[in-house]
């Protein structure tokens, strides 16, 4: 674990895309009719941001991880200068969303994930040269852009049909590629796959990762809710949390530190005794409390230090102990495991603990 | 000015794409003249004097009258209608995001609108004069700067109404208050001299009245602008004073909004 100032320095060699130094926002909190008579010019604020510290390198894909009203909407919409912070700067490609708007919003994107923000009586090719407009691009420039980016997101044959038309995940291309066109070096995406199915989720991801960040070469920052799709997309994370960035780290290591510990065994009667003798030993963290299955079959939890060899070396063990195992299965985390382990790991300090 | 373009565009396909409700649009527009007709050739005796040194033909003075009413109408409900619509689907935030300035967006989002509003009334001018109403057609070049003019007096109404909205998601009472004095007392039914005494006083304060009596000397009494030298420095004097009185507004919502993170919140 490392201080946020110490991890700047070991990455100033290389470019900056977004450097966030003690970025803060507080809002007024809304009160009632009664609250507002009785009182009228009391004020209580709301943390939403409390002294927000990062950097991220150009062409990282970072994923920013938090449950709902951790502050992730917040944190983007002032990087899209939409919400002026309180305290703190946010650089964006050398410039400040305080000082130089106009400028960041020449270098930086929010991809609007919400599908109205797209005209559906309008054709993709109609949306898309509206917003070349708006981006300064002009009508031979824009119309080559069209043409490249509605292929890049698979929609070449769609682009003159009308948006209403279209299905979630056609509407979520639309909006990437339409944020493309003001060619960003940094993409802020807001929670781009809560409304697709999960078999368009997976297509998306890795439209994500490969077209978008890969072949377009942006810096792209994510911000979910869910885990699986921060592991499974980003090369580092930051963890999110009343406000707070409580964690920030390189993906894999994070999840070792607090992911890829925790297994389900399937055994054929009770196997608590063989499992407290591996405990004792070291080879089992936790074990929760086993839960009958149908047919006879016996459900735990339980923590294996040491990944996937460890737990071979766990199984092995048992069937020594002449304990049935039918199945072990890494555990996906849940972003509430997540944000548990991540608190135990790195409590609740002033700046971001680093992995 | 082709961002300004690409917004109207925009507007302008969308509104199309609805065929049968443009095709419904115009043709209500064009009957919607005739009981005008009827009405104003039964009151055509009593009124010919009131309406004296405004034309003569108290027909084309109504149908001059609900023309402008139509375009102010847009010039006031446009913006906010616009924002309130574009917060709630996220196109503003969209929008905002871009590297346009606010006044160019603006000025887009609020120019379909305007532009729709005077074809709308140039059909209805058209319809009238095919019923035989009496107008100047050779001063229609004339009539162009006084439009323009009281467009720029009443769109400031338009940006403060759009203020309030990104403030507040409220519009406010103005451009109801705007369109009622408007209608009430810019004229459009009846000439402002036969207004009593002191309600006379705040329809002189109604930039449409000067408008409206500028339009109907050039396009009804064919006399050139010079004759209306007054009444063109009066809106003028309104759109440069409306004009500054609305950026500030305008300025100190978006600041207000970007500091309560209201600005793209429904």
């Amino acid at each position: 674990m490392a201080p946020a100032a110490h991890v700047s320095e070991l990455t100033s060699e290389v470019s900056t895309a977004v450097s966030l130094r003690g970025l803060s926002k507080a809002f007024v909190k809304r009160r009632g009719w009664r609250d507002l008579a009785l009182r009228p010019f009391h004020r209580e604020l709301v943390p939403a941001l409390q002294s927000v510290s990062c950097e991220i390198r150009s062409g990282e894909f970072f994923g920013l991880l938090g449950p709902n009203g951790a502050g992730k909407t917040t944190l983007f919409k002032m990087l899209a200068t939409l919400v002026t912070p309180d305290d703190g700067t946010a650089i964006i490609c050398g410039h400040d969303v305080r000082r130089d708007p106009d400028r960041v919003r020449k270098v930086l994107a929010p991809v609007i994930a919400d599908e109205r923000s797209l005209n559906w009586r309008l054709t993709a090719r109609e949306n898309m040269r509206l917003y070349a407009a708006l981006n300064g691009l002009r009508r031979a420039e824009a119309a080559s852009r069209i043409d490249e980016l509605l292929a890049l997101v698979e929609l070449p044959e769609a682009a003159d049909r009308q948006v209403a038309g279209f299905s979630s995940g056609m509407k979520q291309r639309l909006l990437v590629a339409r944020t493309l066109l003001a060619n960003p070096q940094v993409l802020l995406l807001d929670e781009p796959t809560r409304s697709l199915d999960p078999l368009s989720a997976r297509a998306f991801r890795r439209f994500l990762r490969h077209d978008v960040a890969i072949r377009h070469g942006c810096t792209v920052l994510l911000a979910t809710h869910s885990a699986d799709e921060a592991f499974d997309l980003c090369d580092r994370v930051g963890v999110l949390h009343k406000g707070r960035l409580i964690a920030v780290g390189a993906t894999a290591e994070l999840a070792a530190t607090v992911a890829e510990e925790r297994y389900a065994l399937w055994t054929r009667g009770d196997a608590t005794a063989a499992l407290k003798a591996l405990a004792a030993s070291g080879a089992v963290g936790r074990i929760d409390p086993p839960v009958d299955e149908p047919n006879g079959w016996v459900r735990t939890e339980l923590e294996i230090p040491g990944g996937d060899d460890a737990a071979a070396d766990v199984v092995a063990a048992l069937n020594r102990a002449n304990v049935r195992v039918a199945r072990c299965e890494r555990l996906a985390l849940s972003l509430a495991d997540l944000l548990e382990r991540t608190l135990q790991h790195f409590g609740r300090p002033a700046g971001a603990g680093h992995v | 000015m082709y961002k300004i373009a690409a917004l109207m565009r925009a507007g302008w396909l969308a509104a199309t794409s609805y065929r049968f409700g443009v095709v419904m649009s115009f043709a209500s527009l064009i009957v919607g003249v005739v009981p005008v007709y009827f009405v104003t050739q039964a009151l055509q005796g009593q009124m010919s004097t009131v309406i004296a040194g405004e034309g003569d033909q108290f027909f084309a003075f109504i149908v001059v009258g609900m023309s402008a009413l139509t375009i102010i109408s847009a010039t006031l409900y446009a913006l906010p209608t616009a924002l309130q619509t574009g917060t709630s689907t996220g196109t503003i935030e969209a929008m905002l995001a871009t590297p346009t300035g606010v006044p160019t967006l603006l000025a887009g989002l609020a120019g379909y609108d305007v532009m729709y509003a005077l074809l709308r009334a140039t059909v209805v001018l058209v319809a009238a004069a095919v019923m035989g109403a009496h107008l100047t057609w050779d001063r229609i070049g004339a009539v162009i700067p006084v439009l323009a003019l009281v467009i720029l007096a009443h769109i400031p109404f338009g940006v403060i109404a759009a203020a309030m909205v990104l403030a507040f998601r409220t519009p406010g009472p103005l451009p109801q208050l705007v369109f009622m004095l408007s209608t009430f007392l810019g004229g459009v039914y009846y000439p402002t001299h036969v207004i009593p005494g002191a309600v006379r006083s705040i329809a002189d304060a109604v930039p449409l009245s000067y408008g409206l009596r500028a339009i109907r000397v050039v396009l009804l009494e064919g006399k050139p602008l010079a004759a209306v030298s007054r009444e063109l420095l009066v809106l003028a004097a309104f759109a440069a004073g409306l004009a500054i009185v609305s950026a500030l507004a305008f300025q100190g919502a978006l600041r207000y909004a970007r500091k309560a993170g209201t600005l793209a919140q429904y």
